[in-house]
């Protein structure tokens, strides 16, 4: 158990594997992802169930939903996983200082995301389509915004990480933190292709 | 840099509430679990209590609700679930060479979760009344429409507290058991409990999910006016049936695998053969893991999915018979020509085998659509599930406290008061449900608080109390024996069955902190059997004497299940009338439920930033050890 | 302790640093997946059914995409992490159809 024999030295190639603790740190969350999809997928298949139960006189998706701001988002996100991988790659190569850069910016990509998306709620809110409004508003409100929910805990996450990083270096300990929060990160961009296919082209689609 | 650390090492109750060694955890679990079977037994004889007679008024409909409600849940997520993970913390590590489980301190995490969610759930009776709409919470019944009261709202924030718990506990043992094996044991080295307990684990991963998704929509609908499943608003309350059993079904599975593996050991090991058809088993488990995803909608013929949904999911569900038909003839071969020792442990594993089959027979006949219509929510579904959960699932619990009591806590249970335990269980479980079958046949509903007179229910259900009553003395009787040998010496030895086939035999009863002073070096399936049979007493180790480092305690895990139970109860009192007090002010601007969840979030941001270096146990201390014990 | 230990020469070896080129690669095909599928809704006029099955193709080429390239998924070393998400994606296939079959019937 040499948990801390490369501290000091040259970080290894792919130091977020060089532990043990690091490589079950590692496997511990890809399975946790496999448990995500899980969850997201019982969300998308109650939003399926639900979709189309809007109820009189309220809006659909169809009139609700402007492609632009969807797009607008997707783009921003897409992006933002672009620059985590850079990180993680920068992290690969020992530099630390860009990937701090990348980890900065994958957090101002995320933070415009949710800025977007609030506004786009307050936006359906005027227009009558709350939380409680029908079986439609309340399904959608509840994959989105759990997708939502999921992309303010990565930005707190990977802030608190940036924080340590300044604080102790790069090692075999924030090395796995820093991996494991990357493939998080993708994996939010992974669920929102799905959301804006399913929920927003398709919504508008009919 | 690996220098030892000044670790506080606590002692009294704060080593408990701070432990995350997985043995001191695993009792923790049984404590607990053991704890809610006793009240989940309380109110199964309550019940039994009801219906001794025609008529009865023993307890009033709507309390019998509560009972029965709080029965189920009870016993499947609070009693069962947990007991299940005391075995598996106990011996899952021991089993596979390792010294800790892979993520120690996720693992204390899980434990107190599941226990602030288990309190939860309970401190609904001294509440206002407990959950009241059956252990399954069905939409309608359970939506603000048909059910006032804050005994729903316990049943779904409790579970979903207590559900964290266990997924948690699920992933930390997938990656033990994939990352942390001694070398040498490959995956088809593997002990059988250890083999299931890995299934188990996969089917938590992907089975709990979708019960949170189902109560998250469950406690939006309940408390934030969401409209999943209110038809009113075009919410659809066969969803919640759907999303409900394919956590559901899977759930059935989570529960009786562990006890496939423990009878697996047991017979094994008491019959002192190698386990018959090893690969078929492992091959058998997964399967039925798998198929167990596939058949959610079993519990759901009579909803009218029509006969093309009602065929397939007929097919699938008869289609895991072959593979459970698989165990029972590899345990009966594996007894065949054995030298068999009847011990308690074993006596449990052998009553379990006719038993379980029994419960896989009435399964069947279940399976098939058409006839389930007759038999559905009758006595004859409650006769069928309980005996595949009690009949199954409980007898091999039983038989593997029995088995591993030893190594849990270094000391034997009697075995003349384990034999009386298990006569009086088993033959009391019979009698209490065996005719309940024919009862499900001649038409008495399951779920209704009392028959009435000259239906012929009236002997039947008198059996059926009396044998309750005989499985509660069985209880009485193990609670006496663990009472009795505490007062004996700690003087279990390292392998005190003697015919101990696996690693958790190698080591000293209980297992010391670390668990394998020096990791063994596995060359074969039953390791230790195999070195036993080349006339060794030891296994051979894959390293040196060296210092061992191990997590060090820490107190956030109970600290996070507190903060959890105190979000809990924010949340279900978010909207009440406090008139307009300071307690209007904190509930109904949901300040309590965000205090809570901050208490939780500032204990995982502590964990984050503050590395936790452990502490090393050194050499000597090791080898003192060993001298003490040798 | 497990069965995957590697030395550090060993990873060196085997892992080869490749340039952000192919991220970027990722990157450009997923934008113009993201467009085809936008282009083809905003285009309207065309039949539901089939643009439910390419969009839902299109979102699929995308995430095998970015898991591949951008989570390292086609690296070595991932057998457990296939399967897990693989295993995830097996029940929410089971799911789904159940809301889209079963949930109205």
């Amino acid at each position: 158990m040499s948990a801390h024999s490369h501290v000091d030295g040259q970080l290894p190639h792919e130091p977020e594997k060089a532990t043990l603790e690091g490589r079950n740190k590692v496997l511990g969350f890809w399975l946790f992802l496999g448990a995500e999809t899980v969850l997201f997928g019982t969300l998308f298949s109650a939003f399926l169930a639900l979709r189309h139960q809007v109820g009189d006189g309220n809006p659909s998706g169809q009139e609700l939903f402007e492609l632009s701001t969807t797009a607008w988002a997707t783009f921003i996100l897409l992006t933002s996983s672009l620059t985590s991988v850079f990180a993680i790659q920068s992290m690969h190569t020992n530099k630390v200082k860009s990937m701090i850069v990348w980890l900065i910016i994958t957090i101002l990509l995320g933070l415009g995301f949710l800025g977007l998306e609030i506004v786009e709620f307050a936006n359906y809110v005027d227009e009558g389509h709350k939380f409680s409004t029908s079986a439609f508003s309340t399904s959608f409100y509840t994959l989105v915004g759990f997708h939502g929910a999921h992309v303010l805990f990565g930005i707190l996450w990977i802030g608190i990480l940036i924080a340590q990083i300044f604080k102790k270096g790069l090692n075999v300990t924030t090395a796995p933190k820093i991996y494991v929060a990357g493939i998080y990160w993708h994996f939010i961009d992974v669920v929102w292709v799905f959301i804006f296919t399913v929920v927003y082209l398709m919504g508008k689609v009919g | 840099m690996a220098h030892a650390h000044a670790v506080k090492r606590y002692s009294g109750l704060m080593d408990w509430l701070t432990t995350v060694d997985h043995k001191k955890i695993g009792i923790l679990y049984l404590i607990s679990g053991g704890f809610f079977f006793l009240v989940g037994g309380l109110e199964a004889l309550l019940i039994r209590i009801q219906l001794w007679k025609p008529l009865n008024d023993f307890v009033a409909a709507h309390t019998y609700n509560e009972l029965l409600t709080m029965h189920g849940t009870t016993m499947i997520f609070l009693a069962a679930m947990p007991i299940i993970f005391a075995l598996m913390n106990a011996i899952v590590p021991l089993q596979i060479g390792a010294r800790d489980v892979a993520f120690p301190f996720v693992n204390a995490i899980g434990f107190w979760t599941f226990f602030a969610g288990g309190v939860l759930l309970n401190v609904s009776w001294f509440a206002g009344g407990a959950p009241d709409a059956g252990w399954t919470s069905y939409a309608p019944l359970a939506t603000p429409t048909f059910s006032g009261g804050h005994g729903v709202d316990y049943y779904v924030i409790g579970l979903q507290i207590a559900g964290i718990g266990t997924l948690v506990g699920g992933i930390n043992f997938l990656v033990t058991i994939i990352n942390m094996r001694a070398p040498g044991m490959s995956f088809m080295r593997m002990p059988m409990f250890t083999w299931t307990a890995f299934i188990t684990s996969a089917l938590i991963l992907f089975a709990f999910p979708a019960l949170t998704v189902g109560l998250v929509a469950m406690m939006f609908d309940r408390l934030f006016g969401g409209n999943f499943f209110e038809p009113t608003n075009g919410g659809n309350a066969v969803l919640w049936e759907h999303i409900f059993w394919i956590f559901g079904h899977p759930e059935v599975y989570i529960l009786i695998l562990p006890a496939f593996g423990v009878i697996s050991e047991v017979i094994s090991t008491f019959s002192r053969k190698r386990l018959f058809g090893y690969s078929s088993m492992v091959f058998a488990t997964v399967l039925i893991g798998f198929l167990g995803f596939m058949v959610w909608a079993h519990h759901m013929f009579t909803t009218g999915l029509g006969p093309v949904a009602n065929a397939l999911f007929s097919i699938a569900t008869m289609l895991i018979a072959v593979p459970t038909g698989i165990k029972i003839f590899n345990w009966l071969f594996t007894m065949w020509g054995g030298s068999i020792r009847f011990t308690t442990a074993n006596l449990f594993a052998v009553g379990f085998v006719p038993t379980f089959v029994m419960g896989g027979v009435t399964g069947v006949m279940l399976a098939a659509a058409p006839a389930d219509f007759q038999y559905h929510d009758s006595y004859f579904v409650v006769a069928h599930f309980h005996y595949v959960i009690v009949g199954g699932l409980i007898l091999g619990l039983f038989s593997g406290l029995y088995y591993w009591w030893p190594k849990m806590f270094g000391r034997m249970l009697n075995e003349g008061l384990g034999k009386l335990c298990f006569w009086t269980f088993f033959l009391g479980f019979h009698l209490t449900f065996f005719v309940q079958h024919f009862l499900g046949l001649m038409g008495m509903p399951r779920r209704v608080w009392t028959y009435l007179d000259g239906l012929g229910f009236n002997n039947l259900n008198m059996i059926s109390t009396v044998g309750a009553f005989l499985m509660g003395v069985g209880t009485i009787v193990f609670l006496l024996n663990i009472v009795i040998t505490s007062f004996k010496p700690r003087d279990a030895a390292n392998d005190p069955w003697e015919d101990g086939r696996t690693l958790e035999w190698t080591i000293p009863s209980p297992a010391p902190e670390y668990n394998f002073a020096q990791t063994p070096l596995v060359r074969g399936y039953d390791a230790f059997w195999k070195e036993k049979m080349e006339g060794k007493k030891e296994m051979l180790p894959a390293e040196p004497l060296g210092s061992i480092h191990m997590p060090s305690p820490s107190i956030l895990p109970f600290v996070m299940a507190i903060g959890l139970f105190i979000a809990g109860l924010g949340f279900m009192y978010g909207k009440g009338d406090y008139g307009d007090g300071f307690k209007a002010f904190l509930f109904n601007n949901h300040i309590v439920a965000i205090l809570g969840m901050a208490i939780t979030l500032f204990c995982m941001f502590l964990r984050s930033v503050y590395d936790d270096h452990g502490f090393h146990i050194e050499v000597d201390e090791i080898t003192g050890d060993k001298g003490v014990k040798a | 302790m497990s069965s995957q230990h590697s030395s550090v020469e060993e990873q060196a070896k085997h892992h080869k640093h490749e340039g952000p080129k192919k991220h970027i690669i990722g990157f450009i095909m997923s934008i113009l997946l993201t467009i085809i599928a936008f282009s083809m809704v905003a285009a309207g006029e065309i039949n539901t059914t089939f643009i439910y099955i390419f969009l839902v193709l299109m979102a699929c080429v995308q995430v095998f995409i970015q898991m591949g390239f951008w989570m390292h998924m086609k690296d070595r070393g991932h057998l457990y992490p296939i399967i897990g998400i693989l295993m995830g994606v097996f029940v929410v296939f089971t799911i789904v159809i159940m809301a889209e079959y079963w949930a109205w019937w």
